[in-house]
């Protein structure tokens, strides 16, 4: 309803007039690239939330090995005959589970460690450095071998992507952070006796809101690109299809070239909903810059 | 005085990394499940020889021990014995990291090389349509799925077409400077499938802080004393806005050294990282460890040399 | 000065880039000259892990080092042995010694001659050092004796009818004079300086990418005498789609790994490329835990046994490149041993419910399962036979009221599981089980090295040990054919079919491959690799 007001309402205001998240969501409205990134994302979401209505979950056998695309099964089908479209829409729900669960908990971590390093003066060194460390680390070698180690799951993946991938999150969030805790309102938080808690809650947290948006859109978007990886080596759940399962059955059972349908469709997805993803935080951050912004 | 503390503090730092490093894969590679001697003897082996394999490699003995034993080994330059193939680990290693360096070297390279006028040519046309064009495929290039690509591309340039050898590093029997070719014409498809996936993170990251940048005052500043526009961005703006973009990219140099997994995978290329993958299936623990080691070892000698060639050039770093 | 300063501020990432390449181009080194007449070029998946035959247990090591060190018989499609290095080889009369006669033309490359002394060097290596499988196969070995350069005997501490045919194919001769001593062999690298009795000698290895072996010139077990072929190139490729791009682009002279099916169907119909099949000498096959209380009741895999879709197993699982061994342990390719009358558990799920329900077990909540009865099948996730007839199994169980769930692991931590018991239902294969008397004790005996399942039958166990003393092939087969049939009565293992391997190779180029049974010999054995020549 505010919504709506705003968008009737908003040609007669100066900008100056409105809040920011308002300003922001103006001028993302007005980019279409944002615009139908965020559409191609709400659409992947419904698609994972109604999956058990749009296919039946993919399992057992058919008679019709490795067929190409017809009436029947529109993306063709697998070497035991199972549907690829069913196997791309139930991928849909667990890879964007897996992308959301890992980016969550990542995004947990690292913004903890950011807001607490550009809070707490003598956190800040360590933290950094822990920062720098991980992220020389040879990231999917280690996250191969911690896959290995714990076994196969969806829970394994989510821990281990997440594991791997606060440190940019920290590194972004402090930055940002930083320029918050040099202004006068911090300070004067302070003076006035405010707890760190409060102050790194109220005050911190509200200005990297902004980043942390961001941040969940991209880093979900590159785990679904580390769990694909990861599936493709053979560390994925045997028992749940996500889109990088569906290109390892295919690569394992040598269907990769002989079954262009096998690896288009999956790969497709993994494409679509990446470069959503990606366009649409640009999109996001263009229309939160002033100088960006087109007014 | 400055240059000396400057140099100190890099090497600090990378000796950390370094040690951090060796002692986290240390663990975790020991905790793996499944048994390593298994691996050497096969499925068929009785009690017995499982004694006496674990006996042989010392993996009966607690951890710490072996961890200090390592480091103790590690710091004269051993990195143990494999052990499924009774080698010395640097020697099976050393075979395959020239290949890696190679491999992601040039795609560091090209990427610059590329990056850093399609970065300039987006920021400067911000919500153009080249600024749109740079963008998509920046980003189209960085979310395709790597294997996915390389079969796409073997089958297309390699088989169909016949421009490109279909996996490999060299042609076997070559000398010269026909070796030295072959070596290029197998690193074009890898290495562009590597460039092609960090692009846009790149340029990316160096459109939004040139926008940043050129929106200034110093720039500001500078427009208004008459420079022309040219020389503001590529000047000024340009000089601030890659200080954030390579560091980015140094310290992204260990996900493109260990990132290099499936690419090396789908070319059939000698890599470390695919030695990496296959020491997890073998569970050949020095292996492992020695081949993470050798990674950490490179992420930090690229950054240090690249910082110790940077401070003496750059004459801000030693004010 | 606009480039100056855009380079200035370029410099470090370009270093950087610079730096590294530099580091890898610095330490390439071509390889040195070779204007080769002719050589295959052969595509693997897998680099050679260990070059020391005795240890090295991958394909990829089993294929390179059959080239060097000869085995001293031949296997036949039908699993038993021919002469080949070994000419002639028998018992005592009482059993307890053994005695094998060996060709006198054979040397290896540098010149020393191949006599009983390498014989009786590697056995005793292999014993006094229990490396690897063949030690656990030959228990009843005592000592070895080279009575003349040409004739080895051996001493027996027991009958064993199995114990020279398994030395003759499991066990490669390695050259005494060039291996350290006894004691010292296992942990041999054998990496290079290499000293061949075999067709080929590795010339050159690079890790990760290819194995070039040349011709040696005494190789007297070929008409020619020596392999028609001056090189033979092994050529890594991790992934077999690409593999199967580089056959078709010529790269590739052959594939040595067995192709999945879906590939193997579109090389078929390119030009110049034929696809050869061969037999696998062992079997895939499911175990059943029986230290679990519910496993080791025989009515629950009993009705397990009849709840396995067997022909959708193998017809769309295995794309119809694979046999029935009748649910026996002894398979119908082993033609001498098999027993004829051996029958398929019939797929038969209603069956299935009632045997359980005759024995007790209840839906009670009404979920469609039994009650008590839920079991996880392992199996090894990168085997994509395996995996695609796990979800046939789990799917034909269902229908029996049965839950199974499906646990695809890691290599290793698969092979872990099963050597540690850690299962209720254990999916796998065995490569090469090819004398029933020896592979039987292995895998049915209480405390056999592979009786995962912890099968512990006294009758089952009588019956094998009295195949094993027997000398007489007639009288070996008695017990065997008893004993296959007792465990296919107990269901201790269910034995679902033998594989038919496939193999593609580039006919334009090359012709007179000489094909094997099973994938370890395939068309890279070196009989065929020393046989093969360019078409005209």
């Amino acid at each position: 309803m505010t919504m709506t007001n705003t968008s009737t309402t908003a040609p007669t205001l100066a900008p100056a007039d409105l809040k920011p998240a308002q300003r922001t969501w103006r001028a993302f409205r007005r980019n279409p690239l944002g615009m139908g990134s965020a559409a191609v994302i709400l659409i992947m979401v419904l698609i994972a939330l109604l999956a058990p209505l749009l296919a039946e979950f993919p399992s057992g056998y058919g008679i019709e090995i490795l067929m190409p695309p017809s009436a029947a099964h529109p993306f063709g089908t697998d070497d035991l005959g199972r549907d690829v479209l069913a196997q791309v829409i139930w991928g849909t729900r667990i890879s964007m589970i897996i992308g959301f669960a890992s980016s969550f908990l990542a995004i947990l971590i690292g913004v903890a460690l950011g807001i607490l390093a550009a809070y707490a003066k003598r956190l800040d060194a360590p933290i950094s450095m822990m920062v720098d460390v991980s992220l020389a680390l040879p990231v999917l070698p280690l996250m191969i071998l911690v896959a290995a180690l714990v076994g196969p799951s969806v829970t394994t993946l989510v821990v281990v992507i997440a594991l791997f991938s606060w440190p940019e999150v920290t590194r972004i969030v402090r930055s940002q952070a930083l320029s918050v805790t040099r202004l006068p309102y911090v300070d004067a938080a302070r003076t006035i006796g405010g707890s760190h808690f409060w102050i790194m809650t109220r005050h911190l947290l509200p200005a990297v809101a902004p980043i942390i948006v961001v941040s969940v859109v991209l880093t979900a978007s590159r785990a679904v690109m580390s769990e694909a990886g990861l599936s493709f080596l053979g560390l994925g759940d045997p028992e749940s299809w996500s889109w990088g399962k569906i290109l390892f059955n295919a690569q394992r059972s040598g269907a990769l070239t002989v079954a262009w349908w096998c690896t288009l469709f999956p790969s497709l997805a993994i494409l679509l909903l990446v470069v959503s993803s990606t366009l649409m935080s640009i999109a996001y951050n263009d229309a939160r810059n002033p100088k960006t912004r087109e007014n | 005085m400055h240059l000396t503390g400057y140099f100190l503090q890099r090497l600090i730092r990378g000796l950390v990394t370094f040690w951090f490093a060796v002692t986290v894969t240390f663990f975790l590679v020991r905790l793996l499940p499944g048994d390593p001697v298994l691996a050497v003897a096969g499925p068929g082996m009785t009690e017995e020889i499982r004694q006496t394999q674990l006996e042989l490699y010392g993996l009966d003995r607690p951890l710490a021990v072996q961890y200090f034993a390592y480091l103790r080994e590690l710091v004269q330059g051993n990195l143990g014995v494999s052990f499924l193939r009774s080698q010395p680990v640097s020697q099976v290693l050393m075979e395959r990291l020239p290949w890696t360096l190679l491999l992601t070297g040039s795609a560091l390279l090209l990427t610059v090389i590329l990056g850093v006028p399609l970065g300039v040519l987006a920021a400067t046309r911000a919500r153009g349509w080249v600024d749109q064009v740079v963008q998509i495929t920046g980003v189209v290039g960085q979310s395709l799925f790597v294997p996915s690509l390389g079969i796409l591309l073997l089958y297309t340039l390699g088989l169909m077409l016949g421009w490109f050898p279909i996996g490999g590093a060299v042609k076997s029997g070559l000398t010269g400077v026909s070796y030295y070719l072959s070596v290029v014409h197998h690193l074009i498809l890898p290495s562009f499938t590597l460039v092609l996936a960090q692009l846009a993170s790149y340029v990316l990251t160096l459109r939004a802080t040139l926008i940043e940048a050129l929106g200034e005052e110093y720039c500001d500043l500078a427009r208004a004393k008459g420079t022309r526009e040219n020389k503001v961005i590529w000047k000024h703006a340009l000089r601030n806005a890659l200080l954030p973009t390579t560091t980015l990219i140094g310290l992204q140099i260990g996900f493109l050294v260990g990132g290099a997994v499936l690419t090396e995978t789908i070319y059939a290329y000698p890599g470390v990282g695919r030695a990496i993958y296959e020491a997890v299936g073998q569970l050949d623990f020095p292996v492992l460890q020695g081949a993470f080691v050798l990674l950490a070892a490179t992420v930090v000698i690229a950054n240090l040399l690249t910082d110790i060639a940077y401070g003496l050039l750059d004459p801000r770093v030693r004010a | 000065m606009i480039r100056n300063v855009r380079n200035a501020l370029t410099r470090r990432s370009v270093l950087m880039g610079g730096v590294v390449m530099a580091m890898g181009m610095a330490s390439l080194s071509p390889a040195s000259a070779q204007d080769a007449a002719s050589r295959i070029v052969i595509g693997t998946t897998a680099d050679v892990v260990n070059f020391n035959p005795l240890v090295g247990n991958s394909r990829s090591d089993t294929w390179v080092t059959n080239l060097m060190y000869p085995r001293l018989m031949q296997m036949t499609d039908k699993g038993s042995k021919d002469p080949y290095v070994a000419t002639e080889w028998g018992y005592s009369e009482d059993g307890l010694t053994a005695w094998m006669d060996i060709r006198g033309d054979m040397t290896w490359n540098d010149g020393t001659p191949f006599t009983a002394d390498d014989i009786v060097f590697t056995v005793t290596a292999v014993t006094t050092e229990k490396i690897g499988v063949t030690a656990g196969l030959i228990p009843s070995f005592v000592s070895a004796t080279a009575v003349s350069p040409t004739r080895v005997e051996f001493t027996l501490s027991r009958p064993d009818s199995t114990f020279l045919t398994n030395i003759g194919f499991w066990m490669p001769i390695v050259p005494k004079h060039a291996f350290p001593e006894v004691g010292q062999v296992a942990a041999f690298a054998n990496d290079k300086d290499w000293v061949s009795a075999g067709p080929f000698i590795l010339t050159e290895v690079n890790a990760g990418q290819n194995y070039l072996l040349t011709a040696v010139d005494n190789y007297p077990l070929v008409e020619a005498g020596k392999a028609t072929v001056d090189e033979v190139e092994f050529r890594v490729f991790p992934d077999v789609n690409a593999q199967a791009l580089a056959l078709r682009a010529g790269d590739l002279d052959l594939i040595a790994n067995s192709l999945p099916a879906p590939i193997a169907r579109t090389l078929q119909g390119q030009p110049g490329i034929t696809i050869a099949q061969a037999p696998s000498l062992g079997w895939s096959h499911v175990l059943y835990n029986m230290t679990d209380e519910v496993l080791s009741k025989l009515e629950v895999r009993q009705a397990l046994a009849h709840a396995v879709d067997y022909e959708a197993i193998r017809t769309i699982a295995m794309q119809g490149l694979a046999t029935s061994t009748n649910s026996s342990a002894v398979s119908p390719v082993l033609s001498y041993w098999a027993d004829p009358e051996a029958k398929e558990y019939a797929f038969d799920p209603e069956l299935s419910k009632k045997i359980l329900t005759d024995a007790g077990y209840t839906d009670a909540n009404g979920d469609g399962f039994f009650d008590g009865i839920e079991f996880d099948l392992l199996y090894e996730q990168s085997a994509a036979d395996i995996a695609n007839w796990a979800q046939i199994m789990k799917d034909g169980a269902a229908k029996a009221g049965i839950k199974i769930n499906l646990t695809g692991l890691e290599r290793n931590t698969y092979l872990a599981r099963g050597r540690e018991k850690d299962f209720d239902i254990y999916a796998g294969n065995w490569a090469v089980m090819e004398e029933p008397a020896a592979y039987l004790g292995l895998a049915y005996r209480t405390g056999g090295f592979i009786n995962y399942a912890s099968i512990s039958d006294p009758d089952l166990e009588k019956l094998i040990d009295e195949a094993q003393a027997a000398t007489t092939p007639e009288a070996v087969k008695v017990p065997v054919q008893a004993a296959a049939k007792l465990i296919s009565e107990k269901v201790y293992d269910n034995v679902l079919y033998y594989q038919t391997f496939q193999f593609a190779y580039n006919s334009d180029k090359w012709e007179g491959f000489v094909i094997q049974p099973s994938d370890l010999l395939s068309l890279v054995n070196p009989l065929s690799l020393a046989s093969v020549k360019p078409k005209n």
